[in-house]
């Protein structure tokens, strides 16, 4: 059941998403051992293609990729100048040619991962395109949740933010509902879409939002470089309508609620400092988890250099129709 | 001298097809009839109960020339039309140098009179360089023979500059054909907003984005007493909004709907496939199902393709980066014919009107039928036939249409113009 590219969550299987969730817990036992290193992609190339900057998900897949003995490159691209699809297919060609066997690619554009992937022989694993897909962060939040509630079918989990250009709230409520858990959506009017997904809850109210009873807060990162098109007034004001106050983490406390973050934070705009220190903050959890899920992506797919040609050719084709389908 | 012996005869006027035997000589129809005795010297096609129709005409084509000959020239997007049973098109202004000028347009006419077996026509863009700013020399185009006026591919975006062009322009009896989007709103991406569009993670243009513009557009025509047409129409409340105008019957209005607007969603994208990236773009089923009742109504004067050709290497690119635009002069009668006739959804009739007689009373020329001391300008389709549209059915130097190696039902095998038997399959 292994795959070539992991590119989006809507096409991964029941089966294949708790082999990954199960396949992470052991990898995570690694951690806390003296050697944390295991061979299992000895000898093979993982190569880093970010086009967006990125510290936290380049450092944990470097660290995933080294802790299973595999090279890592890093192929560095002037941020300015190559972001079009056509400088990227030969990029691609040139990596083809290089013999990679992973890339790991971070893209500004909606499906780019999936059109390197029908280019290449290499695993390709979407570490993020433009508002698309994240399914490693998707993993990662799940296998997080799972820590705390080993069944959460029928746990709420609410994502509050941007969740128009956030492929995180895509990609993570895609995944936990695959795994029966309830996800509601809440932001300002103007980054919270009218014609969202079905079944997910859309929110533009705090208190309406807490009112349906959350067991998680999802927080999503604002991103201040997207504010060339005001979406809402001020940092201020978000924090005031949306924001994790002092106010409301002191009900949330009360409430026995964790919080989750895909970091990097902002403070004082989606959540206030105390939020850093609150008990049940699952912040550093996700990223301790994220390389361990990484990992488990890794050591799972099956670079198509080394298998049939169907291998190669066939599923990332197969991932797309079985999005449509999802 | 040619007899098609055996065809049933379609026409603009009723569902109902004629059987009888047609006589062309020297390129007019010179007797229809049960049992026409063979001339001496006359080629004989027996048609086997095919249908024989006056050709089509598509008043909305790209064809590229000057500027963007890697996609389409004249040459190969007039053997595309050909190929799909089209005998005259309207070619847009969106070429590098834009269509602006009478110095253009004698350029470009001139090289189609060369390289073209069907007459060619082209538009002219109502501003210079299609920027929306300064007008276009106007007068100087119309003794050229252009009568539409239209910067496709964009909105005339300054409503002011539009009613100006406006005012001037009918004067000299021309018309303006509407690209509808407001670009502030619509964005870069041709996608519809909703369901889709958060799905794949790219921003959507919003169906109002092009609605605002077709009664913008509209109610400038009114102000101006000048003749709109309105391009491509992809949405509900933009059909419903054109019925409404044509309803109160105090300005001239006309419009067009595209086949692929009839046929496809936004589902079709599925994932990310650039084949059904067009602008305006795909919508939901209740607006294919709008556009179809509007067509059926009248709403809609003409159907028209909006043939975009790109290149392979162009269409292959990721979703955002690949241009707008599909292919249709060599799909459009057999998809209509397919999806539509087949299944009874409309007749013979509709097509020949929509696609045939509209668009050519829409640019003022005669109107080809297959009745006696007609000049000969028809088709003969097959309807049990099939047409597969490989890479190597295709006339046009650019596949990027959704039916690509599809396999549909009915075939055209035979389009004559005049004397000239233009394609026989």
């Amino acid at each position: 059941m292994a795959r070539k590219d992991l590119l989006d969550i809507a096409s991964l299987h029941r089966e294949e998403i708790e082999f990954l969730l199960d396949q992470s817990t052991s990898f995570k036992q690694l951690f806390t051992q003296s050697v944390k290193k295991v061979p299992a992609l000895e000898g093979k190339s993982v190569l880093m293609l970010f086009y967006e900057p990125s510290t936290r998900t380049h450092t944990s897949f470097e660290v995933a990729a080294k802790r299973l003995s595999a090279e890592v490159t890093n192929f560095d691209i002037a941020q300015s100048s190559i972001t079009k699809g056509e400088s990227v297919r030969e990029t691609v060609e040139t990596l083809q040619a290089m013999r990679t066997d992973y890339i790991v690619v971070r893209h500004g554009r909606s499906g780019l991962p999936g059109m390197i992937a029908r280019l290449t022989k290499a695993s390709v694993i979407n570490a993020g395109d433009g508002a698309h897909a994240h399914p490693t962060q998707a993993l990662l939040d799940a296998f997080t949740i799972k820590e705390k509630y080993p069944d959460p079918v029928g746990k709420k989990v609410l994502i509050i933010g941007d969740i128009l250009h956030s492929r995180v709230a895509r990609s993570t409520s895609t995944l936990l509902k695959k795994l029966g858990m309830e996800v509601a959506y809440l932001g300002p009017g103007t980054l919270v879409p009218k014609q969202g997904p079905e079944n997910i809850r859309l929110f533009t109210n705090y208190d309406a939002a807490m009112a349906w009873a959350p067991d998680f807060v999802y927080l999503l990162r604002v991103q201040m470089e997207r504010q060339d098109v005001q979406f809402f007034p001020s940092l201020r004001e978000y924090h005031r309508l949306y924001g994790i106050t002092n106010d409301r983490l002191t009900e949330i406390r009360q409430r026995g609620l964790y919080i989750m973050h895909p970091g990097p934070v902002n403070r004082g705009v989606e959540l206030c400092d105390a939020v850093m220190d609150y008990e049940r903050s699952l912040i550093n959890n996700q990223v301790e988890n994220g390389i361990a899920i990484r990992m488990a992506v890794l050591d799972w797919l099956r670079p198509g250099g080394e298998s049939s040609s169907e291998m190669s050719a066939h599923p990332s084709q197969l991932a797309g129709q079985q999005s449509i389908l999802a | 001298m040619l007899l098609l012996q055996n065809a049933r005869i379609a026409s603009e006027h009723s569902p109902e097809l004629t059987e009888g035997d047609v006589l062309m000589v020297e390129g007019k129809i010179q007797d229809i009839g049960q049992g026409l005795a063979v001339p001496e010297g006359a080629r004989v096609i027996d048609a086997r109960g095919r249908i024989l129709m006056p050709a089509m005409f598509d008043a909305h084509v790209h064809f590229r020339a000057p500027g963007f000959e890697n996609k389409e020239t004249i040459t190969t997007g007039s053997e595309a039309a050909i190929n799909g049973g089209v005998t005259g098109v309207v070619m847009m202004p969106n070429t590098r140098p834009a269509i602006d000028s009478a110095a253009v347009v004698a350029a470009v006419l001139d090289n189609a009179k060369l390289r073209s077996r069907i007459p060619v026509y082209t538009s002219g863009c109502v501003t210079k360089n299609r920027e929306g700013k300064e007008l276009a020399e106007i007068d100087g185009m119309r003794l050229h023979g252009v009568k539409m006026l239209t910067d496709d591919g964009d909105t005339t975006n300054d409503p002011a500059v539009l009613l100006r062009a406006m005012q001037y322009a009918t004067e000299f009896g021309m018309f303006f054909a509407s690209h509808c989007e407001v670009p502030e709103l619509a964005g870069p991406r041709a996608l519809n907003e909703g369901v889709m569009s958060y799905r794949l993670g790219i921003k959507g243009s919003p169906a109002c984005a092009e609605e605002i513009i077709i009664d913008r557009d509209i109610r400038l025509a009114r102000a101006a007493g000048a003749h709109i047409h309105i391009q491509h129409v992809s949405s509900k409340l933009g059909m419903e909004t054109i019925r409404w105008w044509k309803s109160r019957g105090d300005v001239k209005v006309t419009a067009e709907v595209a086949p692929h607007h009839l046929l496809f969603t936004d589902e079709h994208i599925g994932d990310y496939d650039t084949n059904y990236k067009m602008n305006p773009p795909l919508r939901t089923q209740a607006d294919c199902d709008a556009l179809l009742e509007g067509l059926k109504e009248g709403v809609f004067d003409l159907i028209a393709t909006d043939h975009a050709p790109h290149t392979p290497f162009e269409k292959a690119q990721d979703f955002i980066s690949a241009p707008n635009g599909i292919t249709g002069l060599e799909t459009a009668l057999v998809s209509l014919y397919h999806y539509f006739v087949r299944p009874e959804k409309f007749g013979w009739d509709l097509v020949v009107k929509r696609y045939s007689a509209e668009p050519r009373r829409l640019m003022g020329l005669s109107v080809p039928t297959i009745e006696v001391g007609q000049p000969a300008e028809c088709l003969l389709f097959d309807t049990e036939a099939e047409t597969t549209f490989t890479k190597e059915f295709m006339k046009s130097k650019s596949q990027n249409t959704p039916f690509i190696d599809q396999t549909l039902k009915g075939r055209v095998d035979l389009v004559i113009l005049g004397a000239e038997i233009l394609l026989e399959r």
